[in-house]
């Protein structure tokens, strides 16, 4: 089915500018990044990357999320806005609304929230 | 105009001296000999720089080790000039990242002067060129001028690099590995992974509330805060073809 740690088979080709925030790491505040986000350990606060977001089945995460697109297999408490595409994998429990234009929800997938679909208007 | 370091370690060792003696030839065979200084117990490596620069030096080639590099790393950094390195004996990390060999193969590197301009990065005002190593790392980062931090929740040890085999020292940034330990299974069957966190950045800071110590380039640091930046493409390096970035 669903290889959901893929994330860290990419590791060895990572590009320059990718982030990963492994399990056994905790991340507390703003996160901003420029870059592509991996995400399997813990975060809590905000999440805002301008590119790709993947959180992986170990991670739990307690923050409102903004990103281009997001791939979630784990836990996340917090609003999810995915600019171009979200794809919520079975193993992913989301408690929180949900804002993208494309959305994708595998059977066994949880949400407890309000989505909401269509061109999401881009922020200055 | 050439000026050769020669670190202390090699001199009158005469473990060197035949290789040195063919460096010296291989240096004047090339065209590219210059003047000698020599590293001394109670010599100050930076003065000894400033003055030849002050007399018209433009590339300070240095023969001995990673070590030998450090001692001279911020006076070369700063006032612009060329850095070209002969590795002698052992611990020559950078030498090899760079593609130089070691000896007197590494005299047709620098006359070949190939020249890149790679970022250099800083802790607590002190430079580096390849990385920060905090084995038993049990402090917090805090990136992004204090905006977030990031706290290893098992056993880990931090890695801040600039050179490295994956890390491109021309690229403006540095990147920080958190490799930690975590416990999988339970009771006898439980087994530890190693888990690796990677952050670019170029500014961050380390904090602790008990001292603790850090390797910058090999050499030991000790305090409770860190601040490490990077200042980029600020030093010209001669390197070989053989170098682990592109």
């Amino acid at each position: 089915m669903f290889r959901v740690n893929k994330p860290e088979q990419s590791m060895a080709q990572q590009s320059s500018n990718e982030t990963i925030i492994a399990q056994g790491v905790k991340v507390e505040g703003d996160f901003h990044s420029q870059g592509d986000v991996v995400i399997d350990g813990e975060v809590s606060g905000t999440i805002e990357t301008t590119q790709a977001l993947s959180i992986g089945q170990s991670a739990r995460i307690k923050a409102d999320i903004t990103s281009k697109s997001a791939i979630v297999a784990g836990e996340v408490k917090g609003n999810i806005k995915a600019s171009e595409r979200l794809e919520l994998l079975a193993t992913s429990i989301v408690e929180g609304d949900v804002e993208t234009a494309n959305l994708s929800i595998a059977s066994g997938a949880r949400v407890n929230g309000k989505i909401t679909m269509g061109e999401l208007e881009k922020e200055g | 105009m050439y000026c050769y370091l020669y670190d202390e370690f090699i001199q009158g060792n005469k473990r060197y001296e035949r290789e040195l003696l063919d460096i010296e030839n291989r240096l004047t065979d090339l065209g590219i000999a210059g003047k000698i200084s020599r590293l001394a117990l109670f010599r100050n490596a930076e003065e000894m720089i400033r003055d030849e620069i002050d007399h018209g030096v433009k590339t300070v080639v240095v023969l001995g080790n990673d070590d030998t590099v450090r001692k001279v790393l911020d006076v070369i950094s700063e006032s612009k000039i060329t850095l070209g390195l002969i590795p002698i004996g052992p611990k020559n990390e950078l030498a090899r990242l760079l593609g130089i060999p070691n000896g007197v193969e590494a005299c047709d590197i620098l006359s070949a002067r190939r020249i890149e301009q790679i970022d250099v990065g800083t802790i607590n005002g002190r430079k580096f060129i390849t990385g920060v190593r905090v084995p038993d790392f049990k402090a917090e980062l805090m990136c992004n001028d204090g905006k977030y931090r990031v706290v290893p929740t098992s056993h880990a040890d931090l890695e801040i690099q600039n050179l490295a085999d994956i890390c491109n020292p021309r690229d403006g940034m540095l990147r920080a590995n958190i490799h930690t330990l975590i416990r999988k299974g339970w009771g006898p069957f439980a087994r530890h992974e190693q888990t690796n966190t990677v952050l670019p950045f170029q500014f961050l800071a380390i904090r602790s509330d008990k001292p603790i110590s850090l390797y910058a380039d090999g050499e030991e640091m000790q305090g409770t805060r860190f601040d490490i930046g990077i200042e980029a493409m600020i030093l010209k390096v001669i390197i070989g073809k053989s170098r682990v970035f592109v």
